[in-house]
């Protein structure tokens, strides 16, 4: 049952999931952590940061929600669901859209997208920095990663390494 | 520039699979690597609108360019290799990592807060993404409204984005239509 739920789950999310899994984020947090309890909001961090630190795309966090909840057939399906409607989609549209190529409506639709997407993604950079209670120190990791990656040109895995140095020093 | 499309689906595959297996700290760097500048099996201006077209789908970019350049070479059975390359390595090395990382966090309190830390990291490689993306559409101040009214809706209030997503999106593309974005 929970693993049709996880899977059937994952599957809408796929198809709301318009610039990737950061947009979602928010939602899945919601879902994963306040409804459903199947992480805490701290595992919820940290298995975002696993999925992070992982090479691959970050809709692997999916995979490790569904590895939490059901093992690795968890894992597979809930990988499976938050790709495949997409998959589909982007399938069937690859064509339609080159046809449209010029058209007002694309236009409008792409240009409609591009602030909400700002707006969710925002939203997930702020839930995930805020566990339960705002922690200050946590915050004060997050806003230095984020002023670093508009004022330099640095590799973001070095923000993701002094992240790491700096929980371990403050956090324990 | 020469480009050349992958001759086979082993290729394909093997060309997704060095994306996948390369791509840490984001996908899309080394997928234009890989794709444009080693195999040279697209050009620029083919991968930038391909892109283009993915971010505006739902689903993970890189995912979703995996699924139609697979189809445009060699149909179904293109788009499904493309996409197991892809994934195959990541999804192995993120389980492993996770279960190597619940075995020792369970009696270790330090490295609990040193990942933590990186997600914190993290929240802010999204905040600083955001940034930089709202930059640019910050001269309008409909756009400027929406990015607010998402971030208080999606953000503060917690409110489902099963419910945010398409009332922002028919408000936003009504703003489109009239030329406020």
């Amino acid at each position: 049952m929970t693993l049709l739920e996880l899977t059937l789950y994952f599957m809408l999310l796929s198809l709301i999931s318009v610039g990737g899994m950061p947009s979602v984020l928010p939602e899945l947090q919601r879902y994963a952590v306040d409804v459903k309890q199947w992480v805490t909001p701290q595992e919820f961090i940290q298995i975002f940061a696993v999925g992070q630190a992982a090479p691959g795309p970050n809709v692997l966090i999916a995979a490790l929600i569904g590895w939490k909840v059901a093992g690795l057939a968890g894992a597979l399906l809930a990988l499976a669901g938050m790709c495949g409607p997409a998959a589909v989609l982007a399938w069937w549209v690859a064509d339609l859209w080159d046809r449209f190529k010029g058209s007002p409506w694309r236009t409008a639709i792409q240009r409609a997208i591009a602030p909400i997407v700002v707006g969710f993604i925002l939203s997930g950079g702020f839930i995930l920095a805020t566990p339960g209670t705002p922690d200050w120190r946590l915050w004060a990791i997050a806003a230095a990663t984020a002023a670093g990656m508009l004022l330099t040109r640095i590799n973001p895995l070095w923000f993701l390494a002094a992240g790491g140095a700096i929980g371990g020093l403050l956090l324990s | 520039m020469n480009v050349t499309p992958p001759k086979s689906l082993g290729e394909l595959f093997l060309g997704f699979l060095s994306i996948g297996a390369r791509s840490f700290g984001g996908v899309m760097p080394w997928a234009h690597r890989v794709m444009v500048e080693e195999r040279r099996w697209v050009d620029e201006a083919d991968f930038a609108e391909t892109i283009g077209l993915c971010q505006f789908l739902p689903g993970p970019n890189v995912g979703n360019a995996s699924i139609v350049y697979g189809k445009r070479w060699f149909g179904l059975a293109g788009a499904l290799v493309a996409f197991l390359g892809l994934f195959a390595l990541p999804f192995v090395w993120v389980l492993a990592l996770f279960a190597l990382y619940a075995d020792f966090a369970a009696t270790n309190p330090t490295l609990r807060a040193v990942v933590t830390g990186v997600g914190a990291a993290g929240a802010g490689m999204f905040i600083g993404t955001a940034v930089k993306l709202g930059r640019v559409l910050a001269r309008r101040p409909a756009a400027l409204a929406l990015i607010a009214t998402c971030f208080l809706a999606a953000g503060i209030g917690r409110v489902s984005l099963f419910f945010v997503l398409p009332v922002s999106l028919a408000i936003a593309i009504f703003c489109a239509r009239r030329g406020l974005l």
